[in-house]
């Protein structure tokens, strides 16, 4: 479960649903679910009636969804959103403000960074959508892709179940037979595929903050600077010399060391420890996180419980200005970013004076040594 | 610039009210305001801002009447204010006007009735209306006799709509000018200076000539000649439009919904029948000189259609801006005007088109918007029937209008003899192709050109380069880039570069150069020499081409193939897509640039 500025991902969704009148939903969920039940409950906190599916293999969407049939029994319409989907403004209502134009099943479409991850389709007159192509190869295409929300028929179900739960056979078939229509969403939005999409999420949801709200509960030395919608939250201390510029996140308990720089898009997950004069930008650490004296960490991120030795930089630009790559599973992804930092797996330790490179991935549990320019050894041999 | 609407009889005469203004928020939109007569008097609401800012402001909705009329603005005279805002009303406030034009003669006017004890409140030139109205009204008492006196003494373009304390159940309305359209209700009936205003509710249309008046009441309208007070025959025109083509689809905006609709705008245009098409091609074989006019995007329509002309009828027939037509041009009736304007209201080509005909020339017009001022005065009118076009930026009406100059061209090749069977059933068939052109480029290419944009939105100097016949699609592009995005970018021939610009190309500048197809070698080569000396000075360069393996530029966009002689035209879809997703990308309103309005009535 992801936490961006103290909330989960999909609460974010939630919370547009309810705005929307949506009160019952059904979570599809696989490994990991008592996170996201412990955390929903029945929904009640949030005025929304929750029930869950389990999905004991990760077998796609069109499979989720034929395990949740039997709760939408009865209805003509639902609405669809794929959990790790993020946007700036309401969606669902723009998808269901377009629904009842149309009065026929509906999917937000949108522009994506890169057409080969998702489903393009072709769009025709008054918005008809007339073909899904699933995750077209090459570099041929570069359309309009389904953005993960969408209000369906019910006959979705029997198009899933005829198409052997395979999604984008069902979407084709719904777009040949009943039809399929299109809303383009321009706003801000993104998924989660890459390491570097969390930081996009993150300053999606950043822009929609207005206004600073620091908790009576926090504790803020004198000589704290704030610009922009700054976010403290309970218990959170903050120590003289330190400048905050919004928007920018500062989960519970947090300790900022003093003359600390705390940039824009900066989301500190609960228990964060930043030591003197650290300078932070754009980037999301998960919390119990320890960062030492004088370190810089930009547009990066870093999961929970690590530890990043002081005078640590993160370099975040190439020299040529070519966008940054990152390698994945032995595969070179561009982030199609001028600017990118380094991502830390949970409990990593990076030794003292260490330097980062841009787009270094560092996998959960690694240890890197510290750097000095002196060799402790030869310099006790010298002395003898 | 404005728009005017207005709605006798009905119930929720506000709430239908807002929807006109919202239709009409195209003409005009730094101010509004809407003015409802019941129980013998008028109230008026009106406010700076946005239509739905200024509805929940001003709170319209707690107007009552069965009578309204509303207003949405365009500042010609008299800064956007309050004040300045329409409706205007008399000094008594028993008599409310909203107007669109320019009152030539105001200040004249305005002194005499000041003399004459009224109470001026705005800077406006519209204010003069309701003033003389109230002015003869009480000299009368008899409204029609004041409407009739007032058209009489003002001078300048005007369609204005009043409501009158005295008689609460109609609208006074006349037009000199400027469009005013009477809508024929079943419960209610509407004026507007456009149709899409009331469409949702009435399709049964009465045009209003210059020089004339209507009473409008719930159930009944009459229209009478200003200059004997006599009642006009008048039919009733119905539109063929769907309503529902008038909103917006799934699309956020009416840019990217026109700009998707254009192969169907191709096909329409290509389905308009050739007999038609023949009608203007004979006028333009019987002149001995033709002229192709039109202004901003119309104007590089008819650039794009002087090469078409060139090359398919062998014509030579210049392409004129509508502006400076009548300082540049010698018209005798040995001549042919060839006029484009999407919304045949174009205040510069009317202009023209009268400088024309007053010197005896032949005219012919190309218009999209039925009924309009243009229709009525030419000799001869194609009606293009690409839909109604809400967005500012011309793009779907733009392209056909490109297709219709280049029927007309084969046409003319036909009749002179210059081109044979085989050739025309080549361009028609190259002509037909683009519809599938467009809808692969539109199906395919909108991801990539927004990738494009992405990188390159933020440079804040761009030039646009084509030669031969990408030359006017390279000044187009540039139009639509600058207009939507406020960024100066230029557009210019190839050749001209070593002439001067070249020297202000270094690594701040975007340079979209519109590659030809390589088949069309000369143009092709002489292209690829401007790419290569804009790319030794270090300038962002991105290509519009259609060779999916060239690696000269720094950011391809690579586009279907079409025939060579109509490459330019996907090029110039792909320029619209680049200065949308720009637009986007910088958070500009598509739809709403500032400053601009969809049809310029004035000078």
């Amino acid at each position: 479960m992801i936490i961006l500025s103290g909330k989960p991902l999909l609460e974010h969704s939630l919370v547009m649903l309810r705005e929307t009148g949506i009160t019952d939903v059904v979570i599809v969920v696989g490994h990991h679910s008592e996170q996201i039940q412990d955390y929903f409950g029945r929904g009640a906190a949030w005025g929304m009636s929750i029930e869950y599916v389990h999905q004991s293999t990760q077998s796609g969407i069109g499979d989720a969804l034929l395990l949740a049939r039997e709760r939408f029994h009865g209805l003509d319409y639902f609405v669809l959103s794929y959990g790790d989907t993020v946007f700036s403004e309401n969606i669902f209502a723009q998808c269901l403000g377009s629904f009842s134009e149309f009065k026929k099943s509906t999917a937000v479409v949108a522009l994506a960074q890169s057409s080969e991850l998702y489903g393009n389709v072709y769009i025709e007159d008054e918005s008809r959508i007339s073909r899904v192509v699933e995750k077209p190869k090459g570099n041929q295409m570069g359309n309009y892709v389904l953005a993960g929300t969408f209000v369906l028929g019910a006959e979705f179900f029997d198009l899933l179940k005829e198409n052997e739960a395979k999604a984008e056979a069902a979407f084709n078939a719904l777009a040949k037979k009943q039809g399929l229509y299109a809303t383009i969403w321009e706003e801000d939005w993104t998924d989660m595929n890459f390491p570097w999409d969390i930081l996009q999420a993150n300053k999606v949801l950043m822009s929609g903050f207005r206004e600073s709200r620091i908790s009576n509960l926090a504790k803020l030395e004198s000589n704290v600077s704030f610009t922009g919608p700054v976010l403290v939250d309970d218990y959170a201390e903050i120590r003289h010399g330190a400048v905050l510029k919004g928007p920018c996140y500062i989960g519970k308990h947090c300790f900022v060391g003093h003359n600390s720089l705390i940039r824009e898009y900066t989301s500190l997950g609960d228990r964060t420890t930043v030591g003197y004069g650290v300078e932070l930008k754009n980037c999301v650490l998960f919390g119990k996180t320890r960062i030492g004296r004088l370190s810089f960490i930009g547009d990066s991120v870093i999961g929970e419980n690590a530890i990043i030795g002081s005078g640590t930089m993160t370099v975040n630009e190439s020299l040529n200005d070519e966008p940054i790559w990152v390698e994945i599973g032995g595969r070179k992804m561009s982030s199609d970013l001028s600017k990118v930092g380094a991502f830390l797996g949970d409990n990593v330790v990076i030794g003292a004076s260490n330097t980062l490179l841009p787009g270094t991935l560092v996998p959960p549990g690694s240890r890197v040594p510290h750097r000095g320019t002196l060799d402790r050894e030869r310099l006790i041999k010298g002395m003898k | 610039m404005c728009g005017i609407s207005g709605i006798a009889g009905g119930s929720d005469v506000t709430k239908r009210l807002y929807s006109c203004m919202l239709n009409l928020e195209y003409r005009g939109y730094d101010s509004c305001g809407m003015a409802v007569a019941s129980g013998g008097a008028i109230e008026v609401r009106k406010n700076i801002g946005r239509v739905a800012e200024v509805f929940e402001k001003e709170r319209f909705a707690e107007l009552s009447g069965e009578t309204g009329i509303a207003h949405s603005r365009w500042a010609t005279h008299g800064a956007p204010s309050k004040v300045n805002s329409h409706p205007h009303t008399s000094s008594d406030e028993r008599i409310a006007v909203v107007h669109n034009g320019i009152i030539a003669n105001y200040v004249k006017l305005k002194e005499m009735l000041t003399e004459n004890g009224h109470n001026f409140r705005s800077e406006t030139d519209s204010e003069v209306i309701a003033q003389l109205l109230e002015f003869h009204h009480k000299k009368h008492g008899n409204f029609a006799r004041a409407i009739r006196e007032t058209m009489e003494e003002l001078e300048g373009t005007y369609a204005f709509a009043a409501v009158v304390a005295e008689s609460p159940d109609v609208i006074f309305c006349a037009r000199n000018k400027n469009p005013l359209i009477i809508g024929v209700g079943k419960d209610a009936n509407y004026v507007a200076s456009d149709v899409v205003a009331f469409i949702e509710y009435t399709k049964n249309v009465v045009y209003l000539n210059d020089n004339e008046y209507a009473v409008v009441s719930k159930d009944s309208h009459q229209v009478f000649s200003a200059a004997t007070g006599a009642p006009m025959e008048k039919e009733i025109d119905v539109i063929n439009w769907d309503a529902e083509q008038a909103k917006k689809g799934g699309y956020p905006h009416f840019l990217l919904k026109e700009i998707y609709e254009q192969p169907t705008a191709v096909r329409s245009a290509l389905q308009i029948p050739i007999e038609d098409i023949e009608r203007i091609a004979k006028m333009a074989q019987d002149a001995e000189q033709v002229y192709l006019l039109g202004v901003g995007t119309t104007f590089y329509v008819t650039m794009l259609a002087q090469y078409y002309f060139k090359e398919i009828a062998g014509v030579f027939a210049p392409s004129i801006s509508s502006d400076e037509f009548s300082y540049l041009c010698n018209v005798d009736e040995k001549t042919l005007v060839i006029a484009i304007s999407q919304s045949g209201e174009t205040f510069d080509t009317l202009e023209a088109l009268r400088y024309a005909k007053a010197n005896g020339a032949k005219t012919a017009a190309i218009v999209n918007a039925l009924g309009s001022s243009m229709t009525r005065e030419v000799d001869e009118v194609l009606m293009q029937g690409a839909g109604p076009e809400k967005s500012v930026l011309s793009t779907k009406a733009a392209l056909s209008q490109i297709i219709v100059l280049t029927r007309i061209a084969i046409s003319l090749g036909e009749m002179r003899g210059s081109l044979s069977a085989d050739a025309r059933d080549e361009l028609n068939t190259s002509l037909w192709e683009l519809v599938d052109v467009l809808r692969r480029l539109l199906d395919e290419k909108p991801g990539f050109i927004r990738r494009v944009a992405k990188r390159i939105s933020s440079y804040t100097k761009w030039l646009f380069i084509g030669r031969g016949y990408h030359m006017p699609a390279a000044l187009e592009a540039a139009l639509k880039l600058k207009e939507v995005t406020y960024i100066p970018a230029e557009g210019m021939p190839g050749g001209f570069m070593k002439h001067g610009p070249i020297s202000m190309i270094d690594e701040d500048m975007v340079a979209v150069v519109l590659m030809p197809t390589p088949e069309n070698e000369r143009l092709y080569n002489s292209t690829l020499i401007n790419v290569s000396e804009m790319k030794s000075r270090g300038a962002k360069l991105v290509g519009f081409h259609f060779n999916p393996d060239e690696k000269i530029f720094d950011e391809d966009i690579v586009l279907p193939k079409a025939h060579y002689l109509f490459a330019p035209i996907p090029e110039l879809v792909a320029g619209q897509l680049l200065a949308y997703f720009c637009a986007i990308l910088l958070k500009r309103h598509p739809d709403n640039p500032r400053g601009l309005a969809k049809s310029v009535t004035v000078e």
